[in-house]
C-alpha cells in the first residue's frame, strides 16, 4: 500500500520504479511487493493492466491510420503514437515500406512522456532492423497484464522455460501487454494462448502440473 | 481630447491639419481611422498634433521585433513549443498571445541536436525575445538562444519550484531529481536576496 518507510541505514539507496524521496524518507507511490536487489536497489512489483508508454521499450503496436508522412499506431496508452514511414530499415523517400493499416509492428519508443505524443521507431541505433518491424501473418495476438510479460521477458524465465518444452511455435512479446504467438496448427495457437492467460496467478508448482497434464492430454 | 465613438474607415481631417499617429491611415491626402475607437488629439507644440484612434482608454502594449517577453509554455512538441506571452518588458499584457518557439530557435550552439523535452515543459515561465510578428495566422516567433534567455521558473514533476544548477539542469528540492530545461542565466540585480 502507499505508504512512508524510514530507511534506517546510512548508505546509499537507489529507488527503482515505485519508490521516490521525499526530503530524507522514501515514500511508495504504487502499491505491490516491495523487491530488493543486491547491493542497494528497491524497487516495487506492481501488478498493472493498462500500460504508459515508457522511452526504450519494445512494443507490439497495431496500425490504424496512414496520414502523410507517418502512420498512427495504436499500442494500448492513453494516446495513439506515431511511426515516421523512414524509420524502417532500408526505407527512403522513393523506398516506401509495404505497410498497411491493420498491420502489426514489433517496435521500439525513442520519444515517451507524459507532454509530447509518443513516437515510434522500427531501426535501432544503428538503422538496423534487429528483429523489428511488420509481422504477424496468421497466429493470434491477446492481452495479458504487464506483470506477467515482465516475468516472461526476465532472462532466466521458467514460465518460458516451461513452455518451450510442450511444442514449437513462434512468439512476440510486448512490454505493452500485448502477445503474438503462431504454432503448427491452430489448436495448438490456442493451447498456448489459454495457458499463458492462465498462469497469471499461479504459482510455479501449479503451472508446472497443468503444463504435464495438457503435455499429456494433447497430441 | 475624446470625441465619440468612430467607424474605421471614417475620414478624420486632412494632412495639412494633423500629423498622423497611431490607428489611422492616410489616402488622397486625407487622414482616415483604421480601427473604431475614440480618437485622441495630441499637441506637440510647434509641430501640427498628432492625431490618432485608441481601442480603449489606455493603448496596449504590443510586442516589439527585438522585445523581451515573458512567457508561459503551453504544449511542446518534437519541433517546436507552443507559448502564451503574459508580459512584454515589465508591463503585463490583458490579453495573451501567442507564441512559437522553434527547435533551432532554443540555443545558439548544436541546433540540430535539441531536444524540445530537455528544454521546456507545459507549465515553464520562459523569458524570450520577439523575432518576427509572424503572417495572418500563425504566432509570434519567439527565440532563447541567448545566455539571458530561457527557463525562469520551473516546477518538478514532484511539484515543488525547482533550483537552477547550469544552464541545461534544474534539481528538485525536495526529491534531489535533476531536471533538464534551457535555464536563463538572469542579471544579479533583477534577482531577489
Amino acid at each position: 500500500m502507499p505508504e512512508s518507510i524510514t530507511d534506517s541505514k546510512p548508505e546509499k539507496v537507489v529507488c527503482g520504479p515505485g519508490l521516490r524521496r521525499n526530503g530524507d524518507e522514501v515514500l511508495v507511490c504504487k502499491s505491490g511487493i516491495l523487491r530488493h536487489k543486491q547491493p542497494n536497489l528497491y524497487w516495487i512489483d506492481s501488478q498493472q493492466r493498462r500500460y504508459v508508454p515508457g522511452k526504450g521499450e519494445s512494443v507490439i503496436g497495431i496500425i490504424t491510420a496512414k496520414s502523410g508522412d507517418i502512420f498512427k499506431v495504436d499500442v494500448g496508452g492513453s494516446e495513439q503514437a506515431s511511426l515516421s514511414y523512414l524509420a524502417f530499415e532500408g526505407a527512403t523517400k522513393r523506398n516506401r515500406p509495404n505497410v498497411q493499416v491493420g498491420d502489426l509492428v514489433y517496435s521500439q519508443f525513442i520519444i515517451a512522456n507524459k507532454d509530447m505524443e509518443p513516437e515510434l521507431v522500427c531501426i535501432d541505433s544503428c538503422g538496423r532492423a534487429n528483429g523489428m518491424g511488420v509481422f504477424g501473418a496468421g497466429g493470434l495476438l491477446f492481452k495479458v497484464s504487464l506483470g506477467l510479460v515482465r516475468r516472461l521477458l526476465a532472462p532466466q524465465s521458467e514460465i518460458a522455460k516451461d513452455l518451450e518444452k510442450m511444442f514449437p511455435f513462434e512468439i512476440v512479446v510486448g512490454m505493452n501487454g500485448r502477445v503474438w504467438v503462431k504454432a503448427k496448427t491452430i489448436q495448438q495457437t490456442l493451447i498456448v494462448a489459454n495457458l499463458l492467460e492462465s498462469c497469471e496467478n499461479m504459482t510455479a508448482q501449479q503451472r508446472q502440473t497443468l503444463f504435464r497434464r495438457v503435455a499429456d492430454g494433447s497430441i | 481630447m475624446y470625441l465619440p465613438v468612430l467607424h474605421s474607415g471614417d475620414r478624420l481631417c486632412s494632412t495639412e491639419d494633423c500629423m498622423p499617429g497611431t490607428g489611422v491611415y492616410l489616402r488622397h491626402g486625407y487622414i482616415y481611422s483604421s480601427l473604431a475607437g475614440y480618437v485622441l488629439r495630441k499637441n506637440e507644440g510647434e509641430e501640427l498634433p498628432v492625431i490618432s484612434v485608441v481601442r480603449e482608454t489606455e493603448a496596449q502594449l504590443l510586442p516589439d521585433v527585438g522585445a523581451i517577453v515573458t512567457c508561459k509554455v503551453t504544449s511542446i512538441n518534437p519541433r517546436f513549443a507552443k507559448v502564451h506571452i503574459l508580459y512584454v518588458g515589465s508591463t503585463p499584457l490583458k490579453d495573451r498571445f501567442r507564441g512559437t518557439i522553434r527547435k533551432e530557435d532554443v540555443r545558439a550552439t548544436e541546433k540540430d541536436r535539441v531536444e524540445t523535452y530537455k528544454s521546456f515543459r507545459p507549465g515553464d515561465i520562459v523569458l524570450a525575445k520577439v523575432i518576427s510578428l509572424g503572417d495572418v495566422q500563425s504566432n509570434y516567433l519567439l527565440t532563447t538562444a541567448e545566455n539571458e534567455l530561457g527557463v525562469v521558473v520551473a516546477h518538478s514533476e514532484a511539484g515543488a519550484q525547482m533550483v537552477p544548477i547550469s544552464w541545461c539542469e534544474m534539481q528538485c528540492p525536495r526529491t534531489h531529481a535533476k531536471e533538464f530545461r534551457k535555464v536563463a542565466r538572469v542579471q544579479p540585480e533583477y534577482l531577489q536576496a
